[in-house]
């Protein structure tokens, strides 16, 4: 039943539903534009104070509280009788804060919402290039100021380098981190050895002269779902906003005809 | 169509796009925690991590005014690697990634310009905000001449009543804060990427920059519970009052960081009290225990030192020309006797001075450099500078042209630098693992270039250590950058290692700067050469001086040849004028071979030519300065547990 419901497009339609009018709750009370009737709720109040108490790391003072209220008051009055003279009519910033809202309630469920495990392996499957891992590397390496010494101790069963505080052997590190310690050079000097016991180079690097055994390459995986669920969701979260706003707008703009003169 | 049709229309639209949803679920561990537990770490800190600790972006109210339309996503693409592209046009992207990022935009006015742009001009009716609107629509020139009337409106005391309205400015500041805060829990990813949540406080008496970076460690659970807190009207006490209640009131952590102490006219540093009597123990704690690291070196000029302070410093200079003149916008001239609370040795120097006066350092803290670009994009490489701000993004006149702030006076756009990063030694990349090593001073700084920093201080470390797994060793038998050492009565030892960047300049040589206080109670300050290329060859010392490393820069092509200097300098230095009982810190200066600065750069690649003399002062030695080590009397029984030992 539930998964029945999951993949019905009207039980998403009243979900979204719902989600959206339960975000524009939190907007703000609805306001007849009539009404003189002013009502600060406890709601309210503790909404007043609690800004106060974030900007400030304390609560306010009872002056304090009765000025923020009476600057809330105020807003609220004048906000009133903006409404009432139409002042919200054909006013740029009105008209763009409205359209931010608008698109910021199209982004907004996703901005909260747990993707289900589908929804992300979905998400996974289709954007695989970009969680395959770069590829690692397992290596030991030698180092020589010059490339004759490098040379020169090539034949050695384990060559001794320079002294050079870079790490003598690394385990499966993965090349973004090789050019990190390693720097670019040597990083794609290494692309050109083959895995085996014997010392290979030297490879060049902004350091100078290395002997490399490379013991190890591991292909570039797909990574599985647990693995980099939080990253997977931050993806999916900021493409299924961006996602959101442009089909909202493209339903509404279907409905409209524009003429540029 | 009526208008409820219409409603349900937008409606539809909104829900459709809302498909494939199911509830509401736990908030993710980037929104809630700091990284703990999510990755492996190492034993000890094996590696330094990159980042920019001083980023502003398109909802800074100076950023917006100079041209910047990069929000929060761009800057966090940027940092991490991806090619974005400049407001003006232009891809940009890092030759190398970082690690980690604090964007740090004013929380004064927190995007009040962007709104102020966006207003109707017939609301805007503050003849002052007026013509800064219309400055801001005429061009982008007349744009950044309208930023540099707001900053020095600021540092005058005179913003238009509009723009510091507390209330407007909160509800506004709240909206911003809750969506940048959730944009940086999706970019935040242990291991890979750090995103911390930050902002700047500008406070700046009369023009007089007492700047902060803040610097949370928490996801936006925690720092979604505050918003930044704004700089003008407030006082540093202040600050630390609402850090010091964030803390206690969501048990995470927060930290600032003081940056552009050389545009503070004296103020930054100051041996006196806020309230110009003597300095109090509870003030002193307290900016010790919230400002545990300064920004020594930036976009807006190098904090290290002034050769007027180190006469004796043959490397004084560094990004200090220009700078030197007076505040920020220029509306106090600069006289030498202020220079010693505007650098950051001399106020190491003050820190030892107090602490022996009230028993507690204000001044003890590391040193990381940042950029403050104000372009969403943050830049440290000479090869890759996009500008202090977009209006001197790469274009031809940038390096010539006067700047925004005092430009007929002597300050040019010649004297920006690239832009420094902070190296923290951390176990792994997470908010956590770096904030504390920030807490725990574990951090340097570098002028831009990536050089491998290590400094480990102990009693009984030796020539052999080298050999072995001396890492190891720093860490068990020693403290490392940032330590405390307290005295046996013996000379403190030093392991110091400094690594070229791995894809840049050779090392010319590494020093260590050594302040003490004498018997007499002066406090004293020394430079010491104890590495350098080549130094058992052609360059032996001449009359007690390290001969210059030489120079293959061609001026002309914007290139140098590697073919001087070192890979790696190592030395184990022991204090050789030690003397039992002295208060003293020791830090380490690691300096690269010459290489072309951005205006030579930009020389080459827009085709013009400079005068000599900028040329000439643009062969630059960039640099890393290390967090000092302190050596600190031997407590006695009834001592007050120290600052560090209470975090």
């Amino acid at each position: 039943m539930i998964r029945t419901l999951v993949r019905d497009p009207l039980a998403h339609f009243l979900l979204a539903g719902a989600a959206i009018w339960g975000a524009l709750a939190l907007i703000g009370d609805p306001v007849d534009p009539a009404s003189r009737m002013i009502e600060l709720s406890r709601e309210r109040q503790a909404g007043i104070a609690l800004g106060f108490e974030r900007m400030m790391g304390r609560p306010p003072t009872d002056a304090e509280m009765d000025a923020a209220i009476a600057r809330w008051v105020r807003e609220e009055v004048l906000y009133r009788e903006a409404l009432r003279l139409g002042i919200d009519q054909g006013d740029a910033v009105v008209r763009r804060r409205l359209a931010t809202k608008m698109d910021e309630l199209a982004g907004a469920e996703a901005e909260v919402v747990r993707p289900s495990d589908a929804v992300l392996e979905r998400w996974l499957a289709d954007n695989a290039e970009n969680y395959a891992a770069g590829g690692a590397v397992s290596f030991a390496q030698a180092f020589f100021p010059n490339e004759k010494a490098a040379r020169e101790a090539l034949g050695a069963m384990q060559p001794e380098g320079t002294p050079i505080s870079l790490p003598k052997s690394v385990e499966a590190m993965e090349l973004t981190e090789i050019e990190a310690v390693f720097g670019r050079e040597f990083a794609s000097g290494l692309a050109s050895l083959s895995t085996g016991e014997a010392w290979q180079g030297p490879v060049r690097s902004g350091f100078g002269w290395h002997l490399v055994r490379l013991d190890r390459r591991t292909a570039g995986r797909v990574s599985d779902l647990e693995s980099i669920r939080d990253r997977l969701e931050a993806d999916w979260r900021s493409a299924t906003i961006a996602e959101r706003r442009k089909r909202a707008y493209e339903v509404l703009r279907a409905a409209y005809s524009v003429e540029v003169e | 169509m009526t208008i409820e049709k219409k409603g349900w229309v937008a409606l539809a639209a909104l829900a459709l796009a809302g498909c494939g949803l199911a509830g509401e679920g736990e908030p993710s561990e980037a929104q809630r925690g700091d990284g703990t537990d999510t990755i492996e770490l190492a034993e000890f800190p094996d590696r330094p991590y990159w980042g920019d600790t001083h980023l502003h972006t398109d909802i800074s109210v100076d950023a917006f005014g100079f041209g910047v339309r990069l929000g929060a996503e761009d800057a966090l693409k940027f940092a991490r690697g991806d090619k974005v592209t400049a407001t003006t046009g232009m891809e940009a992207q890092l030759d190398r990634p970082l690690d980690f990022l604090v964007i740090s935009d004013h929380s004064d006015a927190m995007g009040a310009t962007r709104r102020l742009y966006d207003a109707p001009r017939m609301l805007v009716r503050d003849p002052t905000l007026r013509r800064w609107y219309d400055m801001m629509h005429e061009s982008p020139e007349q744009s950044t001449r309208a930023v540099a009337e707001l900053i020095t409106a600021a540092a005058n005391d005179e913003i238009p009543e509009a723009l510091r309205d507390p209330a407007r400015q909160a509800a506004a500041t709240r909206e911003l804060w809750d969506t940048h805060l959730a944009m940086l829990d999706r970019y935040n990813r242990p291991g890979e990427f750090t995103a911390f949540a930050g902002f700047e406080w500008t406070l700046m008496p009369d023009g007089n920059n007492l700047h902060r970076v803040v610097m949370f460690r928490d996801g936006s659970v925690k720092t979604g519970q505050v918003v930044p807190f704004p700089g003008l009207d407030t006082t540093p006490e202040q600050l630390w009052d609402y850090m010091e209640a964030y803390e206690a009131n969501t048990g995470g952590r927060v930290l600032a960081i003081p940056h552009n102490s050389n545009l503070s006219n004296g103020m930054m540093f100051d041996l006196v009290g806020p309230d110009g009597g003597a300095m109090g123990a509870d003030y002193a704690r307290r900016r010790a225990r919230y400002e545990p690291v300064v920004e020594a070196t930036q976009i807006k000029g190098d904090s290290e030192t002034h050769p007027f302070l180190s006469p004796n410093d043959e490397f004084a200079a560094f990004g200090v020309a220009g700078w030197e003149l007076g505040n920020l916008p220029l509306t106090r001239k600069s006289t030498p006797e202020m220079y010693a609370g505007s650098y950051v040795r001399s106020a190491l120097l003050r820190g030892l001075t107090l602490e022996q006066q009230m028993g507690v350092n204000p001044y003890a803290f590391g040193l990381i450099g940042s950029t403050d670009s104000h372009t969403a994009l943050a830049t440290g490489d000479e090869d890759n500078f996009f500008g202090k701000h977009t209006g001197n993004e790469p274009r031809e006149d940038r390096a010539m042209a006067g700047q925004n702030l005092g430009t007929r006076v002597g300050r040019f756009g010649w004297h920006y630098l690239a832009g420094g990063y902070a190296a923290a030694w951390a176990r792994g990349n997470t908010r956590a693992e770096i904030f504390d090593a920030f807490m725990r001073r574990e951090v340097y700084a570098t002028t831009g270039p990536r050089m491998v920093l290590r400094l480990f201080a102990g009693f009984d470390f030796a020539e052999d250590d080298w050999d072995g797994d001396w890492v190891r060793a720093g860490y068990t038998r020693g403290v490392p950058m940032g330590g405390d050492l307290e005295d046996t009565g013996r000379a403190p030892v030093f392991l110091i290692s400094a690594l070229k960047d791995p894809d840049g300049a050779n090392l010319d040589r590494v020093q260590v700067i050594k302040g003490w206080v004498d018997a007499n109670g002066q406090a004293q300050e020394r430079v010491y050469d104890v590495a350098w290329s080549d130094m058992d060859g052609e360059r032996r010392r001449v009359g007690g001086k390290v001969p210059a490393v030489g120079d293959t820069v061609i001026r002309r092509e914007a290139s140098y040849e590697n073919s001087i200097g070192a890979a790696e300098l190592r030395a184990t230095w022991r204090d050789p004028d030690y003397r039992p009982g002295q208060r003293a810190f020791y830090y380490v200066r690691a300096i690269e071979i010459p290489t072309p600065s951005w205006v030579l750069f930009d020389a080459r690649r827009f085709g013009f030519d400079l005068p000599s003399e900028v040329v000439e002062a643009n062969v630059i030695q960039e640099r890393a300065y290390s967090s000092p080590v302190w050596l600190r009397p031997r407590r006695g029984p009834g001592d007050a547990p120290r600052i560090m030992d209470q975090g």
